[in-house]
């Protein structure tokens, strides 16, 4: 078999089952509508939703634009602070010692829950309070997986690198960074997942409202549950954009672990 | 062979070395150990766990300080030639690194010291071929077995030509039979880039067919106790070398030192 026809095979091998179940859920949840006659207020059927997505496209898509620009400033932000934190606190011992037990009795507090507090430090009619919340959520994931990254070091390598008589910076270049960078794409991982439930969920909290999180919660308030619901599709298939673009970077960051996924697979 | 102290690859003088000083976790590792090693021989350093053997290795290659004593290797103290990269070093685990491709991974040494991309292609090829994997350049470590990961680790050991070669139990994780493999595959390496070689190792039957010399230690102080001659000639046929007369009384040579360093017992090292 062709290298491209197996690994057509394995794609769809992937892909098909999940779509039958979900295909098949959805069918389940339609007819068991019907069936008990659930009040469409209390749980519309999928055709409902479907329905107030194809009538709400564009407010949706303008909707969903501002929750995911606040996601990936976020985002962004948390990444860039999350390396930069971690450079430095890999640097001096001190700053480690200071910051990684502050970073894990952070890391357990759900920060989201801090929205009403950033809306009050920093206005409830910009999208910066919002922005900010992201940026910590991004933040912890991203640090706590590249420290780990840059410290971790096989002692084999230590051990030949001094052999070497390698600098220090020849050994930050050459070990600590290609060690770090699978740990780092893990943390960017996760990162890019809570970014985007964090976007949606601290709109709950109130703020603007422009976005798919606001839009949801009014929506059901409101009793037009179906029109809820297709904001948290949407909100869904967001996160679904975040997650295929942090497989992608992985993809492309370490090219030795794709073929190693390529051999796995054939 | 004729050894004058001034001549030698590595001279170890009154080394010690003692961990955690004063505490009552004090380890003496090494206790006044002296080893004399004359250039082109091929030394096994073999003992129980715990006898220092590995530590001994890091204090010549300056991966570790001593306490006390001496330590000139290439007549230099060990910290000067360690700068010079007058040594290689292969470890059990070959410590590849797995972003790297087997080119690249050889390349390093010669990378960190400036040579040209074309300069380190061309010698990662000839020790590709030294080591007998001359297609592998292309491939990331993962796709080579344990015993072929193993050998790019000696070719890029090798990678600058140093005098010496420190190996501290390269064949431990491998299976029997690729083990017996790789020594001679050792043997015919080392007999074509003329190498001093110091070789860590549990097994007395490793050290016996390699060696020149097999020194035994004991633990709790380190020590050295025996140092035992070996002529096994060329060895170019290792099975016969491995069956002969010779080879076994070597083998029970070794084992009954080990047994008195021990006091009656010995544990921790391999009859393999």
């Amino acid at each position: 078999m062709s290298h491209f026809a197996r690994a057509l095979r394995h794609r769809s091998a992937q892909i098909v089952p999940p779509l039958v179940w979900g295909a098949l859920f959805l069918f389940a949840w339609e007819r068991f509508i019907i069936w008990r006659k659930i009040k469409p207020f209390l749980l519309p059927a999928p055709s409902a939703i479907w329905q107030q997505l194809k009538l709400n496209r564009s407010g949706i898509w303008q909707t969903a634009i501002n929750t995911g620009t606040n996601a990936v400033i976020g985002l962004i932000a948390g990444i860039f602070v999350g390396l930069l934190v971690a450079f430095v606190a890999q640097r001096f011992e001190i700053i480690r010692a200071l910051i990684a037990p502050l970073g894990a009795a952070l890391n357990t507090m759900p920060i989201v829950a801090l929205g009403p507090v950033f809306y009050n430090l920093f206005g409830s009619t910009s999208d910066t309070a919002r922005r900010v919340v992201i940026g910590l959520v991004a933040f912890f994931p991203v640090f706590v997986n590249t420290l780990r990254g840059l410290t971790q070091v096989d002692p084999v390598h230590t051990e030949l690198m001094r052999s070497y008589a390698a600098s220090e910076s020849a050994f930050l270049r050459l070990v600590r960074l290609p060690n770090a960078l699978g740990f780092t794409i893990t943390g960017i991982r996760i990162a890019a997942s809570l970014s985007v439930i964090a976007a949606v969920v601290v709109e709950y909290f109130g703020g603007l409202q422009n976005g798919l999180g606001s839009r949801a919660a009014s929506a059901m308030k409101l009793s037009a549950t179906a029109k809820g619901w297709a904001y948290v599709a949407a909100a869904c298939a967001l996160g679904l954009c975040f997650y295929i673009f942090a497989v992608i970077l992985e993809r492309l960051a370490m090219p030795w672990q794709a073929r190693r996924r390529a051999a796995d697979r054939a | 062979m004729n050894a004058s102290p001034s001549a030698a690859a590595v001279d170890v003088s009154g080394v010690s070395k003692i961990f955690n000083p004063g505490r009552a976790n004090q380890v003496d590792a090494l206790l006044d150990v002296n080893l004399t090693v004359t250039p082109g021989s091929f030394v096994s350093l073999i003992g129980p766990s715990g006898c220092g053997k590995s530590t001994l290795l890091r204090l010549i290659g300056d991966l570790t300080s001593s306490s006390s004593g001496t330590i000139t290797v290439n007549g230099k103290d060990a910290a000067h030639a360690r700068k010079d990269q007058d040594y290689g070093m292969a470890f059990q685990q070959a410590g590849l690194f797995e972003w790297r491709k087997v080119h690249r991974n050889i390349e390093l040494p010669l990378e960190l010291r400036g040579w040209d991309k074309a300069k380190r292609r061309a010698r990662s090829e000839e020790l590709l071929r030294l080591v007998q994997l001359p297609t592998f350049g292309d491939h990331y470590p993962w796709e080579l077995s344990g015993g072929m990961q193993q050998r790019i680790a000696i070719a890029r050991a090798l990678a600058i030509d140093p005098p010496l070669l420190l190996m501290d139990e390269p064949f431990g994780a491998l299976d029997e039979m690729t083990r017996e493999h790789m020594q001679a595959e050792l043997l015919r390496i080392c007999a074509q880039t003329r190498k001093t070689v110091i070789f860590v190792t549990h097994s007395i039957p490793e050290a016996v067919f390699l060696s020149n010399q097999v020194v035994v230690m004991s633990a709790r102080p380190g020590r050295i106790t025996h140092v035992i001659d070996v002529d096994l000639g060329e060895r170019t046929n290792p099975d016969e070398v491995r069956e002969s007369a010779e080879f076994f009384k070597k083998i029970t040579e070794v084992r009954e030192a080990l047994r008195g360093a021990e006091g009656g017992h010995h544990f921790g090292v391999d009859d393999r």
